[in-house]
């Protein structure tokens, strides 16, 4: 049983079939990193992960639980699954620690001194252990998303979801975040990585999963990926890239 | 920002050959405003000096027109308590995702704001007593509980329709992102949505709670002796216009002047951060 499974997964927006038949396991500990050109699902994948988003067809279970089930519940599962946006989406009424405290002391109940210990170990280990009491708009870009890694880790996920989360963010401030990441990788996080950082995705994937129109049409290691891609899509993708 | 920008502008000497320039234009501006000062100035004056009786001011002041305040703010604070509480509930009906709830709220919003005050003041008045046989309906001072019933569902709708775009206006990455981290609907709503929605809705509940001060006007035709009434009792007697007209215009601004403080103030307090002052 693998950490996090999709099975023969459809979605669709009203007419358009986004997704058609996604079969993709993620192991535990892995860095699985999903690339392609915009439109081809991989946003819309993520966020049917944590069920953002409905599907249609087929089954997405983490750690052989279903999260697409009707009867699913849906609260409970997304405290194992942490997400990043592209927006940040932090809460703006909030300073950085209270936004990393909101959901384990409203959720899981855990008393506001245990929380504000955690959050504070949380943001330091971020990097921003000095802003804890600053509120979203008194921080940079790269300072916000790394505030919003922090809000999702303090739920203990078993699995962490980013979402295209350098995409918004001024080119100086990047490096910032993927450190970040690089960092959860390396202490054994199973990361689901929707990203255009191809540098990120060479060094720190264990797995490349290339989609173009709805379907994964690639899944290599980064050095076959990268260096001698299997199938024809992914020979195109990479020569688009230079 | 705006300041600095034009001013930075006006050295510029290719804008300055044009007539209406910036610094033309500041100087037009403040010339305007001058007259307009001037203007209103000297009326008020002209009434002060020429037409206040200063004997009947100081003779209808108290208790008349004090009475009629106290009467008129005690109203106005319990019909703002109530109908922004309502209307906070109006306004979750109105974005929610239930057809029937999010029908009932749109059908009350578009009563209460498309049938005027007065009327609904009348309905409540005239209509309510009608149940029981004549002179055995139970509630003596009827006019009171009218008016705070009649102000409260009137101004709800109001409250709620500002509240619903306060909420609109929340992105909607809020409440997934409380959602993503386990969070219920209902604790999305409270904990991160409604706090926002409430700065974004503040400026517009205070505009609707500066037009309840004033409707409280309408109270004079079901027979509450308040301010216009207290206006209407003098001029009658005494034939003097313009003594209790300062009067009931110190009045009302005594009540909406403070009030617009107070919505300053809770904006000011909504400002996390510190982007606006």
């Amino acid at each position: 049983m693998s950490l996090l499974e999709f099975d023969e997964v459809d979605k669709y927006f009203g007419e358009t079939h986004v997704l058609k038949d996604v079969d993709l396991n993620v192991e535990e500990g892995e860095v699985c990193v999903i690339i392609g050109p915009s439109g081809s699902g991989k946003s819309t994948l993520l966020r049917c992960a944590n069920r953002l988003e409905e599907i249609q067809g087929g089954e997405i279970r983490l750690e052989g639980q279903s999260i697409s089930a009707a009867d699913a519940d849906i609260n409970r599962l997304r405290q194992r699954i942490g997400m990043v946006f592209q927006s940040f989406n932090l809460f703006p009424h909030k300073t950085a620690r209270e936004n990393v405290t909101l959901a384990p002391t409203k959720v899981k109940g855990l008393k506001e001194g245990d929380a504000e210990r955690r959050a504070d170990e949380l943001l330091d280990r971020v990097g921003l252990g000095a802003q804890s009491n600053s509120y979203p708009n008194q921080l940079s870009g790269g300072q916000q998303q790394r505030v919003a890694i922090a809000r999702a880790l303090a739920m203990d996920p078993h699995v962490m979801l980013f979402d295209e989360v350098t995409s918004a963010l001024d080119p100086e401030l990047v490096g910032e975040v993927l450190d970040v990441m690089h960092d959860l990788a390396e202490e054994g996080m199973t990361m689901l990585v929707v990203t255009h950082e191809m540098g990120f995705a060479r060094e720190v994937g264990d797995r490349i999963v290339l989609m173009a129109d709805g379907k994964v049409v690639e899944d290599s290691p980064p050095e076959v990926f990268f260096e001698n891609p299997k199938t024809d899509r992914g020979k195109q993708f990479l020569s688009k890239l230079l | 920002m705006a300041d600095s920008y034009s001013e930075g502008r006006t050295g510029d000497g290719e804008y300055q050959e044009q007539f209406l320039n910036d610094k033309t234009l500041r100087r037009l501006g403040a010339a305007v405003a001058g007259l307009f000062t001037l203007a209103v100035g000297g009326f008020i004056a002209a009434i002060i000096f020429t037409q206040v009786d200063f004997e009947l001011f100081v003779e209808i002041i108290h208790p008349q027109f004090v009475n009629a305040f106290l009467r008129v703010l005690g109203i106005v604070l319990l019909g703002s308590l109530l109908s922004v509480t309502a209307g906070i509930f109006v306004g979750l009906g109105r974005v929610s995702n239930t057809r029937f709830t999010n029908t009932v709220a749109t059908a009350y919003v578009e009563f209460f704001r498309g049938t005027p005050l007065l009327f609904q003041l009348l309905v409540i008045f005239v209509g309510i007593p009608a149940f029981w046989p004549p002179g055995q309906f139970p509630i003596s001072n009827w006019q009171y509980p009218t008016a705070i019933i009649g102000l409260t569902l009137n101004h709800a709708a109001y409250v709620g329709e500002a509240v619903r775009g306060g909420i609109d206006a929340v992105p909607e990455g809020q409440m997934e992102a409380a959602r993503s981290l386990g969070m219920s609907y209902v604790q999305g709503m409270r904990e991160v949505v409604l706090p926002q929605a409430w700065r974004n809705a503040l400026a517009a509940i205070g505009n609707d709670q500066v037009i309840l001060v004033k409707d409280t006007s309408l109270l004079t035709v079901i027979a509450i002796p308040e301010l216009i009434s207290a206006f209407r009792n003098v001029n009658s007697t005494t034939f003097d216009p313009w003594t209790p007209i300062i009067l009931v215009a110190i009045a009302y601004l005594m009540i909406t002047i403070p009030l617009g403080k107070i919505v300053n103030h809770l904006e000011a307090r909504a400002d996390w951060g510190g982007d606006r002052r």
